[in-house]
């Protein structure tokens, strides 16, 4: 367990590598520093930080989830178009986040409650919800959306407040869950080891499902938290996002077959992918070879992890 | 192993049912054309299925292949055309790519023993990123020579598509590899207990490098039938036919757990998938049904056991025992009868709507194409585009007016395999016109020419193919006088000199790769002082315009002006203008007026440049419609376009005229 010899070894790559990343940035382009960057590149990540925090969750009992893109574009549009029909928007926004943990239940069902394979279940769900929503909506976009949609009427200054403070106090919430709560170590110990947990008296369906229904709010949350960014809701969001977010989880060091891992890999995981990114073309790198550059610091941030720990001890 | 033959064989039934369900509502389903052109689609994702199910029985994934698909595309391209090589020469350096891409692959997952899942989500970064950065996003290596294009169009006797036996050999190797040989035996102990086959003198690591090296080289081989057969190699082959590859494997009955799965099952899983939506095509259905009906297959096939064990009341493999047990089956088994109910439901309520549709424009499902009406079938580049949804509108309006059955499909995101797909399905059905905006010229023109050769009228619109391959373009604008007349605003916005930078779609689209190379022989020839600094993907995302502006603004706090040319591009872009501050810069580009009135009222958006994409649409289902009807023939100097009034012919060309710049002024006038 994380808290055993070698604390912080699993985030320790990811976060050598944001590290090097920052110290080359810090002499090459000392403008990514500035304030607005920072503040642009928090607004940019506080979506996929969100979903990558559920997303933790299900990694950690052991699952995986990959219908976390679909279930985002959905609930984005399906805030929009409560909010058009004049719901008020914050009730809207419940409305969105309840489809999320929807989805989630679906999935939580199968996975937990059946006890099917997550990686196929979540795919069937992913090609379904997004192909459905395809063929209900055919791609348009929700506009006319009422004034209190933008940044929930509060202004610029006020929303990206407000987009700041609920995902800061979202990880804050989620690391102490996970650390100190009986639910928390619920979740670890049947990721770790589901047979065990269950003799010890915990059950490793509800656990699993609940991780579900957790990850769903959450992206439906996220859905949210991004649509009040814009004056208008877009008909295809999320393409991508559960590849984005479960590097982001992996790269943090939370290990894929559950157990191991923290909010904290997590949160450096996120920053790690979102400064690259944005990092790359501050350093002039040209847009045709990011893909590239992306892949070989993941593959070399796992490899450079894997040659030390073997380095300093034969049992790793 | 019964576990996997009753899967077999319900699968097998759900193939017949398909084939008969099809047969009974679809124009030319059964027929041996059709069947030719089925196995056809299926090569190339069914090379990476067979490739995956032993890596999956291994207990391992690989979400790489489609990405080293795309990379050995490219590499064949350069080899064969900038380094001069022959076609057989760079099939074998494409082949070496491939083994190589594999092996980094199986090296980092048996040598380091690191997860197949991150391995190979990394690896797809990598590939995808190799091919984007080699061919500039731009390079598409076409016009190859006729004795190759046959390996991936041709017939072997007439009948027998010329790839399909690379698939069968490639087939039956796996299948004596897995399951009648000393070696295929060691992958199933592998993926049941690798630390055990370990103890029992299996060398794992050798034999998970192997199973990978393989997948790269299959990989490649579809990669160069994939070039054969679309006569094309660009960075994005093969995008997404991974996800085509695990579903088709796990559909077959493998377990995505390691252990279990058979060639035959993959095969039969695959199958499936190809013949519902070569189908649902031909009964012009929609194809996103494929999508849905798939998962929801998905989800039967691997819950069926589990729910048929629950029914039989043994204990689940995890099991609790005991009466609360059946209290939490219960449960589980209503949850899953709600979700299926609603499943069901949805569908119900889809095929009303599609039926209701069917009265209104389109044709009816279930009566043969051209018995009574003429049918056209329109094809956009992509559906879920905006652009083409306004495109769609006026299309309708011209299919009331003129009385005719228009088919609206294509793929629902940039594609061109898709794109020839949807034009064969639409020859097998019968149509009487195919109108076509064309992504990939060498491709489709190939298959348009051939929809001439069985009498049927070609047109295309938007985008054209090879003049000889259609009877009419509807030209709503040349890439020239988009390049030119974009270049030309952001020099007036700037009054003539200043930074800008571009946010496109993605890197390899074709047609916004056009516009940049016009607009940069623009700036050469009449704005020297007029500087592009940044050409920026948006993959056609709002939010990833949106993001990548901040990021210019600040990389490159001189530039003044943003032009967006995709049309999500330019609100996000202009969003992002907003958001800064920055009353210094302004946006323009190419996009929907309805999209972008705000941010033009609000002054951030200084002009968009477009043509009347409901015209456009109105305009081809007219000139389709004429055509048919024989009252629009080459020679002519003008056409009647309904609404449009007279509009001018030129040559093999029906005009729409310039295009036209929305600005504060007149952008209320218009809603589209």
């Amino acid at each position: 367990m994380r808290l055993s010899a070698g604390a912080w070894s699993r985030e320790r790559p990811a976060a050598l590598a944001l590290a090097a990343l920052l110290a080359v940035l810090s002499v090459a382009a000392p403008a990514f520093f500035s304030a607005g960057n920072l503040r642009d590149l928090v607004m940019a990540s506080a979506a996929v930080q969100i979903v990558a925090l559920g997303m933790t969750v299900v990694i950690l009992t052991g699952e995986v989830d990959v219908s976390v893109g679909a279930s985002f574009g959905l609930c984005a549009v399906l805030f929009g178009l409560l909010a058009q029909a004049g719901m008020p928007v914050p009730l809207a926004a419940v409305g969105a986040i309840f489809c999320g943990g929807l989805i989630g239940l679906v999935n939580g069902l199968l996975v937990g409650g059946l006890g099917l394979p997550s990686i196929v279940v979540t795919l069937a769900l992913l090609a379904i919800v997004r192909d459905g929503q395809r063929w209900a909506t055919e791609g348009a976009w929700v506009r006319d959306l009422p004034a209190g949609f933008q940044w929930f009427g509060l202004g610029q200054a006020g929303g990206e407040t407000l987009v700041i403070a609920a995902t800061a106090l979202l990880v804050a919430l989620l690391a102490w869950m996970l650390r100190s709560l009986p639910a928390g170590r619920a979740i670890y110990a049947v990721g770790s080891d589901a047979e065990s947990a269950r003799l010890a008296g915990l059950p490793p369906r509800l656990v699993v499902g609940s991780a579900f229904v957790t990850c769903g709010l959450l992206t439906g949350l996220a859905a949210v938290l991004n649509a009040i960014r814009f004056a208008e809701v877009p008909g295809a969001l999320g393409a991508g996002l559960e590849l984005k977010t479960i590097a982001a989880v992996i790269v943090g060091g939370t290990v894929i077959t559950g157990g191991r891992g923290s909010v904290a890999g997590t949160v450096i995981g996120v920053a790690l992918l979102g400064a690259i990114g944005t990092g790359l073309t501050f350093l002039g790198v040209s847009a045709y070879w990011e893909h590239a550059l992306q892949g070989a610091i993941i593959l070399a941030a796992l490899l450079s992890d894997r040659a030390l720990s073997r380095g300093r001890s034969a049992v790793a | 192993m019964t576990d996997v033959r009753r899967q077999e064989l319900a699968l097998g039934g759900i193939l017949l049912a398909e084939i008969l369900l099809f047969a009974a509502i679809a124009p030319n389903f059964a027929t041996p054309q059709n069947a030719a052109e089925i196995v056809r689609l299926g090569v190339e994702s069914g090379l990476l299925a067979i490739a995956l199910t032993p890596v999956v029985i291994t207990g391992g994934i690989d979400l790489s292949s489609g990405a080293l698909l795309g990379l050995a595309a490219v590499t064949w391209g350069a080899l064969w055309r900038d380094a001069g090589w022959s076609p057989e020469a760079a099939a074998g350096g494409a082949l070496t790519v491939g083994a190589a891409g594999g092996a980094l692959n199986g090296w980092l997952i048996a040598r380091w023993n690191l997860s197949p899942l991150i391995v190979t989500l990394g690896s797809l970064s990598l590939f995808r990123g190799l091919a984007e950065g080699l061919t500039g996003g731009v390079d598409n290596y076409t016009g190859l020579p006729a004795r190759f294009l046959w390996l991936g169009q041709g017939f072997l006797g007439g009948v027998i598509p010329a790839q399909a036996p690379w698939l069968a050999v490639i087939a039956l190797a796996y299948w004596l590899l897995l399951h009648r040989s000393v070696r295929g035996r060691t992958y199933f102990a592998i993926g049941n207990n690798a630390a055990a086959s370990r103890f029992a003198g299996v060398p794992v690591p050798r034999r998970l490098l192997e199973i990978y090296i393989a997948s790269g080289v299959l990989a490649a081989l579809a990669a160069i039938i994939y070039v054969a057969h679309l006569g094309q190699a660009k960075a994005d082959a093969g995008t997404g036919y991974e996800l085509i590859a695990v579903t088709a494997v796990v559909l077959g009955g493998t377990a995505i757990t390691g252990g279990r799965g058979t060639i035959a099952g993959t095969i039969i899983g695959l199958a499936t998938m190809v013949v519902l939506q070569n189908g649902l095509r031909l009964a012009a259905l929609p194809a996103e049904l494929a999508g849905v009906l798939t998962g929801a297959l998905l989800i039967l096939a691997i819950g069926a056991p589990r729910v048929r064990a629950l029914l039989a009341n043994a204990p689940p493999q995890s099991g609790e025992t005991g009466d609360d047990m059946r209290n939490s089956q219960l449960a589980v088994l209503c949850g899953v009868i709600l979700a299926s109910a609603a499943l069901i439901a949805g569908s119900n309520w889809w095929l009303v709507r599609s039926v209701e549709r069917g009265h209104g424009a389109t044709s009816a499902t279930t009566t043969p194409a051209a018995a009574a009406h003429v049918s056209v079938a329109m094809m956009p580049k992509a559906k879920g585009d905006p652009y083409f949804i306004s495109c769609r509108q006026g299309a309708e309006d011209a299919a009331r007016e003129t009385g005719v059955d228009l088919i609206w499909d294509g793929p629902t995101e940039l594609d061109p395999a898709k794109q020839n797909e949807v034009v064969e399905a639409w020859i097998t059905r019968g149509v009487n016109v195919v109108a076509v905006s064309v992504e990939n010229q060498a491709a489709m023109s190939t298959v348009l020419r051939k929809a001439r050769g069985r009498g049927i009228k070609v047109l295309t619109w938007d985008a054209d193919a090879e003049p000889d391959a259609r009877d009419f373009l509807i030209n709503q604008a040349t890439p020239q006088g988009i390049g030119e007349t974009l270049t030309d605003e952001a020099a007036r916005l700037l009054g003539g000199s200043g930074d800008f930078a571009i946010v496109t779609a993605s890197l390899s689209a074709a047609n916004q790769n056009q516009w940049i190379a016009v607009i940069k022989a623009r700036l050469a020839e009449k704005y020297p002082t007029l500087h592009l600094v940044a050409i920026r993907p948006s993959d056609g995302d709002r939010d990833r315009a949106f993001a990548e502006t901040q990021t210019i603004l600040k990389v490159y706090p001189k530039v003044r002006l943003i032009m967006g040319i995709a049309a999500p591009a330019v609100p996000g872009a202009a969003e992002a203008v907003r958001q800064s501050g920055r009353k210094d810069v302004v946006v323009t580009g190419l996009s929907l007026p309805n999209m972008c009135k705000p941010y033009v009222h609000d002054g951030t958006i200084g002009s968009v440049v477009l043509w009347n994409t409901r015209d456009l649409g109105y305009l081809t289902v007219r000139a389709a419609a004429a055509l048919a009807g024989g009252t629009l023939s080459r020679g002519q100097s003008s056409f009647p376009a309904g609404r449009l009034g007279t509009l001018a012919v030129s040559g093999d060309q029906v005009l729409l005229g310039k295009p036209f710049v929305f600005t504060k002024a007149n952008i209320d006038q218009f809603d589209f």
